[in-house]
């Protein structure tokens, strides 16, 4: 099957869910090239076990999302900054 | 779930479908009653949540298509080997119950004050939170110019078609598979011509709202950004074939 690049605005409920703001419009910089964009401009693929979010610009992995039965993990490693309004 | 309760911010929802509408053979309108939903802005989204008997849960994400203050709607594309959308587009009735959460999203969405003139650009059921916004923009009395450039396969696949055309802002329809005898309008996928003939200049440094498949909204950010446009001004959703 084809993989889906959709972007940030797919998973705005998601991040909602998990920290409890709108992330959507929130700038992040990646960990990789340092490229700012809100989040909502990431490309998002989500046909993977879990949710990866990759810069849009070097394609470098800055966010996943993995869900458990009763737990979530989030790995940030590739996320050098989010910046919230 | 302690841990979930407490954020407490997005909890589902019960929901019962208030009126179904068809639109196209394959897109309807469905109006919801939530009882204690906070109102939303235009071109933010939803999610669905269908529970079976056996427990088996799907959850999908849909656009808001009322404008703000009006009975919350939503309208779904049928996609055949999808797990919601055939139920809602289809099977779902006056009276049915499911699940919702939301309003969802903080970047793709416009406010009937902003003075700036609004292009929105939008590929088949891309057109849904462009809807809200050009639904707000009437009700809400916004003054800010409003043009909206729509992609459909053929006339019949035109969602909202008549309601468009009520609304005071210009409307361009491009129809890229079928068109019917004596149409004068666009008949070819978006392209950098015709993005330079339909947009406002980029002089007039415009909001750009542009929703449609990925491979769409990609081809059509791109050519406004040649146009001139500063990529900061183009808002982009992408919706995936999710079901």
């Amino acid at each position: 099957m084809m993989e889906r690049t959709l972007d940030g605005n797919a998973v705005g409920g998601l991040l909602l869910e998990l920290f409890g703001v709108e992330l959507t419009a929130a700038p992040c910089v990646c960990g990789s090239c340092g490229a700012r964009e809100e989040v909502a401009r990431l490309d998002v693929y989500v046909d993977c076990p879990g949710v990866v979010v990759r810069c849009r610009h070097c394609g470098d992995v800055m966010i996943t999302i993995v869900r458990g039965r009763e737990r979530t993990w989030v790995d940030l490693r590739g996320t050098r900054g989010l910046e919230l309004g | 779930m302690a841990g979930t309760a407490v954020l407490g911010r997005l909890t589902w929802l019960a929901a019962e479908v208030a009126a179904v509408r068809g639109e196209t053979p394959r897109v309807s309108t469905l109006e919801l009653e939530v009882p204690g939903w906070s109102d939303h802005r235009a071109g933010q989204h939803l999610d669905v949540r269908l529970t079976a008997e056996d427990g088996y849960q799907a959850q999908r994400s849909y656009s808001i298509a009322s404008a703000p203050g009006e009975p919350l709607a939503i309208t779904v594309e049928r996609l055949e080997d999808g797990e919601v959308s055939p139920y809602l587009v289809g099977e779902a009735h006056e009276g049915d119950r499911f699940e919702v959460r939301g309003p969802i999203g903080g970047y793709f969405v416009w406010d009937a004050d902003e003075p700036e003139r609004v292009l929105l650009v939008a590929g088949g059921s891309g057109v849904v939170p462009l809807m809200a916004m050009a639904r707000h923009r009437a009700r809400a009395g916004g003054e800010a110019p409003m043009r909206l450039l729509y992609s459909s396969r053929s006339l019949e696949d035109v969602i909202y078609r008549e309601e468009l055309e009520t609304l005071g802002i210009d409307v361009v329809h491009t129809l890229t598979r079928e068109q019917p005898p004596g149409w004068s309008g666009y008949a070819r996928r978006i392209d950098d011509e015709l993005l330079r003939e339909v947009a406002f200049p980029a002089s007039e440094s415009p909001r750009v709202y542009v929703c449609g498949s990925t491979r769409f909204v990609d081809a059509a950010a791109d050519g406004l950004v040649r146009l001139g446009y500063d990529p900061a001004w183009v808002r982009t959703e992408r919706f995936g074939a999710t079901g």
